[in-house]
């Protein structure tokens, strides 16, 4: 029933990119070993409704007040690879803070922390396949794969599909940012694929004098999901 | 109308706090199953710990069954946690059951694996048996490497001294590689 769907190689980054110097001693080596999805992998988990609270698609108002930076609203729609909205699936989102640190022990950037972001939310997609978050946007930072390297501004997005088969980890950028030309991270990726990672500027989805809006949809794509199952 | 997939990019190192859960080693079932543990280390090319790894597990029930949608915290069958500074993880399950595929093939008992990492510019997929080598020979995956010694590197092998532990090394790279999948 798979008709031609898109190669992996035309869409996702290979392990190794030399430019990024985390991949040397952890990208695998040996080809991957093609094969039929089982029955669990064309399955995924299903997470109750109740594993997700409205409040934490909104990263703004985890502290006592609001936390610095340009306030942004994210929405966009999660698809699979026809085409079909992905229902009712589990999108999680971190990401740095607007001075560009994130509250991680690891991350000793000398950039303030803010007390009242914590950089983490969650939400699950509508019936259109549709999500919605509040959030500031978060600034850059540098990190030492190479000289005076900066990441640029970006978002994490994680998903779960409609199968375990298109599980997905990926990070949003925005418009116009001039350090996606030097990033190693976003440049990985095959050239026709990296518009994708970009969101688009939609300020009718914004908040008239509040919040910046912004589009980012997602589409999964891994084996076709059976009928069985959920 | 074909939609142009997203590419993955890198977990990066800096996902603890946002996505670990404080129970996510601990899988959940509906029903009783034995409980085992799977346990192990993610080691790099240099074989230095593989210390950020996000290592998730996907698996059906004792009697076979993948889970569906139920009430608990949290889904079942599926695992999530983070490897520490040895690069060990450990989750805590039931045992899968055997099951069939659409058709007829004979999956021997399993998880289906994926790590994130820092330098992990995409997932890696894979699954590791908890069979010995010997009864897993029908299994499609073990048909496709057609190979004992790469397919060693996905057999747990029960702790001698605790039965219900099975351990588990993964090489991400080099010497040992483990075999990696792709759909």
């Amino acid at each position: 029933m798979t008709m031609s769907r898109t190669l992996d190689a035309d869409v996702h980054p290979p392990y190794a990119h030399p430019d990024y110097k985390s991949t040397h001693l952890r990208a695998p080596k040996r080809p991957l070993v093609r094969v039929a999805p089982s029955p669990l992998e064309t399955a995924g988990p299903v997470f109750p409704k109740h594993f997700v609270k409205d409040a934490e698609a909104d990263l703004t108002t985890w502290g006592k007040s609001a936390p610095l930076g340009e306030k942004m609203v994210l929405i966009g729609r999660v698809l699979d690879e026809d085409g079909r909205p992905v229902r009712r699936s589990l999108v999680e989102v971190w990401q740095a803070n607007a001075s560009g640190r994130y509250p991680h022990p690891v991350d000793d950037h000398d950039a303030p922390l803010d007390p009242n972001f914590l950089g983490k939310g969650q939400v699950l997609t509508d019936d259109e396949g549709r999500y919605r978050i509040v959030t500031i946007k978060p600034g850059a930072y540098p990190w030492l794969n190479h000289p005076f390297g900066w990441r640029p501004a970006h978002i994490h997005l994680s998903l779960f599909g409609s199968a375990y088969g298109h599980r997905l980890i990926t990070q949003m950028f925005f418009p116009g940012d001039p350090l996606l030309a030097i990033d190693p991270i976003f440049n990985s990726v095959p050239e026709a694929a990296r518009p994708g990672l970009i969101a688009d500027l939609a300020l009718e989805h914004g908040v008239e004098g509040v919040a910046l809006g912004y589009r980012f949809d997602i589409v999964l794509r891994g084996p076709p999901a059976t009928p069985m199952g959920v | 109308m074909m939609a142009k997939p997203t590419a993955s990019q890198t977990v990066g190192p800096f996902f603890a706090r946002e996505l670990l859960w404080s129970d996510g080693g601990e899988v959940l079932f509906p029903g009783q199953g034995e409980r085992i543990v799977l346990t192990g280390h993610v080691f790099d090319g240099a074989g230095a710990p593989v210390i950020d790894a996000l290592f998730e597990t996907w698996q059906v029930d004792g009697t076979g069954r993948v889970p569906t949608a139920g009430e608990a915290a949290r889904p079942y069958g599926y695992g999530r946690v983070s490897t520490g500074a040895d690069g060990g993880y450990t989750i805590e399950t039931v045992r899968p059951g055997s099951f069939t595929g659409p058709g007829g093939e004979a999956y021997a008992p399993q998880l289906s694996v994926t790590i994130f990492a820092r330098g992990l510019l995409k997932a890696v997929r894979t699954r590791v048996f908890l069979a010995p080598l010997d009864a897993i020979k029908d299994d499609p995956l073990a048909r496709a490497i057609d190979d004992p010694a790469r397919l060693r590197t996905l057999v747990a092998t029960p702790d001698p001294h605790e039965p219900k532990t099975y351990r588990w090394d993964v090489r991400l790279q080099g010497q040992g590689e483990a075999v990696f999948i792709e759909f």
